[in-house]
């Protein structure tokens, strides 16, 4: 016998109330560990992902939009800069790395990159199988060209003309690099092909290009980065597909002799040193054609918003978890009228008063206790549960099982917080005269 | 027709022509129990303070077995809590085993009790979320010591040996007493209160209590304290004392 076997045995006597205001613990809890582990992987993975890009170059918009597409393969392109800035910013001594990016197409809702091949070496991804595409500027340059072709002859349609007869062009080989997350799902292998569909999100209506396959001749390592969740196909073979035209104006004879012969959604750098960021980010910024956002920074930014919601939402946790002490206090300080005998035949067997605080504080700190073990666990599931929304909304899933050095926090604050809510009835009981309560009361 | 006080009265004073009572001792380390001086009053709702307990001096002997009889609301019960500790007196001084309990600090006192003194009620005073061995075990985890095995074997010796796992609503009045009984005696304490550990039960079952009870105190030279008003009990005791008496 011994004061926890007490303290257990007044729990069970008191079976609903302690499950009730245990419930009440453990929902806080969960709500609490479900907040701090999505928030923290959450953020983990955005600031995983941003390791590597050191800027971002797109076409002038939101830059938060411009990073979220770019490196996280989410929201839309806000639209195109010229093929002539990436080659500007390639030749620059200031860059070390210049790796353009067009998108506009899906996989099973997977996003297609179209890039170069440099853009594993650049950004350190490696490949856990197969072999990287190949990517040259003159294929590109050629793919351009034939991709104006394409948009002339459209326009030539639209109006009722006779389209130029199209040249012919030497197509390299349509390949792809598929992230992890995607061979994992899809089941895509190296040497598999696969058919693009037109836009980056599903749609039942979305046309696919069941004329222009992609080959897969390499898996990526997995990266715990919204690379896992991409499929990477050289950049030329994305503008060999009808409707990638490089132009949208609806004027390609004014550019017939344009130097500049295409357009892309982004360029992402690497800087030979930090002390170039700020000099090309203005340069940049105060012309007209592009725009340059830091990742790292429009991710602080972005979680410093969503820091605020769940700011609110760890508060309203804290709030129900001061509600459930406060409700165990009271329910506890209830049963004191029926528990004066039962602690004054304690004390008349020897028990001391400190003692009988003693148990009275236990059970309040073990109704806590219990509550915050079965809210940790709670939480953990509700993580599990909203990975599937998680995925839905940023491409990403917060591992379940990790544990946060805030769950203990949060248990040891659920402990501290039942010691507190067992003081007002322990002292109760602390104060229970023996000789008076010693007969039965009816 | 006498009534139940006169016969009680009789029973007494018949009693006590034969046996010497109250003859002055000193107090002694050898004394389970010694009351000197001993004053306890409550102050009632108009102010004025009721004197309940007055006693000059009155003492036990290791193995003593005795009755102590008195009115209703003489104050018997307030005696026995004095004795046991959980009140303390006005005035005076209360040895148990030598030890002047009134001048020990409260957590002692409670220490002091649970190792020293069992104490058995009229109402049992178990605790009803407990089995029977529990109940008794509770006894011995206050002490600081003991042994599971005791507790059990006690059961045993009062006749609960198939019940030691059943809870107080589960054992009749009888075995509930009885589990109090061993409760009391977990400790192997020199003294034992008992206030009126008979009141609850039938005539038959209140013998065979009294008798079990008597019986285990004198076995283990415990010097048992019966606080009673019930003459068939007293007839039990070779030594009746009124409360009257010890003024």
């Amino acid at each position: 016998m011994n004061l926890f076997k007490i303290v257990t045995k007044n729990m069970r006597q008191r079976a609903l109330a302690t499950t009730l205001t245990g419930v009440s613990v453990a929902l806080a809890v969960a709500l609490t560990v479900a907040i701090v582990h999505i928030k923290r992987g959450m953020q983990q993975r955005f600031e995983q992902s941003t390791l590597g890009y050191e800027m971002v170059v797109g076409a002038k918009g939101s830059p938060l939009q411009l990073v979220l597409n770019t490196v996280f393969n989410l929201d839309i392109s806000p639209g195109n800069i010229p093929w002539s800035l990436v080659e500007k910013l390639q030749a620059d001594k200031r860059v070390k790395s210049a790796v353009p990016f067009s998108v506009g197409d899906n996989y099973h809702g997977f996003r297609i990159v179209g890039t170069t091949d440099a853009f594993g070496e650049t950004f350190g991804y490696k490949l856990a199988e197969g072999r990287w595409f190949t990517c040259s500027i003159d294929a590109l340059r050629d793919a351009f060209k034939e991709a104006l072709e394409h948009s002339h002859e459209r326009i030539a349609k639209e109006k009722g003309e006779e389209p130029a007869k199209p040249a012919t062009h030497h197509h390299n080989a349509a390949e792809a690099v598929i992230g992890a997350t995607v061979a994992k799902e899809t089941g895509l292998r190296v040497g598999q092909t696969f058919i693009a569909a037109h836009g980056v999100e599903v749609s039942a209506n979305a046309e696919e290009h069941t004329d222009n396959p992609w080959t897969v001749t390499g898996i990526l390592a997995p990266t715990g980065t919204a690379v896992d969740r991409g499929l990477y196909i050289n950049l030329d073979s994305f503008y060999h597909i009808e409707g990638h035209e490089v132009r949208d104006t609806g004027k390609p004879e004014e550019k017939d002799n344009d130097p500049d012969p295409g357009q892309v959604s982004a360029v992402a750098l690497k800087l030979r040193s930090p002390i170039h960021a700020f000099p090309i980010y203005r340069e940049i910024n105060d012309g007209e054609e592009a725009m340059a956002a830091f990742p790292a920074v429009e991710i602080r930014k972005l979680f410093a918003i969503v820091g605020n919601i769940d700011r609110i939402l760890l508060a309203q946790a804290i709030l129900i978890g001061l509600v459930a002490g406060v409700a165990i206090a009271v329910s506890i300080y209830n049963s004191m009228s029926e528990r004066r005998r039962e602690i004054a035949i304690l004390r008349a067997l020897g028990a001391r008063r400190g003692t009988i605080f003693a148990i009275v504080v236990l059970e309040a700190v073990a109704i806590c206790a219990v509550g915050a073990m079965v809210g940790v666990a709670g939480g953990h599931l509700i993580v599990v549960a909203a990975n599937a929304a998680l995925r839905q909304v940023s491409g990403f899933t917060v591992a379940p099982l990790t544990l946060e050095v805030a769950e203990l926090w949060v248990v040891a604050g659920s402990v501290v917080l039942g010691a507190l809510a067992g003081i007002g009835p322990a002292w109760r009981a602390y104060r229970t005269e023996v000789a008076e309560n010693l007969a039965p009361t009816s | 027709m006498k009534n139940i006080v006169q016969e009680r009265d009789e029973y007494v004073n018949r009693l006590n022509q034969n046996i010497k009572l109250g003859a002055p001792r000193r107090i002694t380390v050898n004394e389970v129990l010694a009351l000197k001086n001993l004053n306890k009053s409550y102050r009632e709702a108009d102010g004025n303070r009721l004197e309940v307990i007055q006693i000059k001096q009155f003492e036990l002997a290791a193995g003593d077995q005795i009755a102590l009889v008195g009115a209703s609301g003489s104050g018997k019960s307030t005696l026995l809590n004095l004795i046991a500790g959980i009140l303390l007196p006005d005035a005076g001084a209360v040895c148990v085993n030598g030890t002047d309990i009134t001048q020990l600090p409260e957590a002692r006192r409670d220490r002091f009790r649970a190792g020293n003194i069992g104490y058995v009620f009229q109402s049992f005073n178990l605790l009803q979320g407990f089995t029977a061995l529990e109940n008794v075990q509770l006894g011995q985890m206050f002490s600081g010591g003991g042994n599971g095995g005791r507790a059990a074997q006690l059961l045993e010796a009062v006749g609960l040996k198939n019940r030691l796992h059943h809870k107080p609503r589960e054992l009749s009045v009888g075995e509930q007493q009885r589990v109090a009984i061993a409760r009391a005696l977990v400790n192997a304490p020199s003294l034992v209160l008992a206030d009126e550990p008979t009141g609850s039960l039938d005539e038959k079952n209140g013998a065979a209590v009294l008798e079990l009870l008597r019986q285990v105190c004198t076995e283990g030279r415990h010097t048992l304290l019966m606080v009673t008003h019930d003459p068939a009990v007293m007839r039990h005791f070779d030594r009746v004392v009124k409360l009257e008496e010890l003024r």
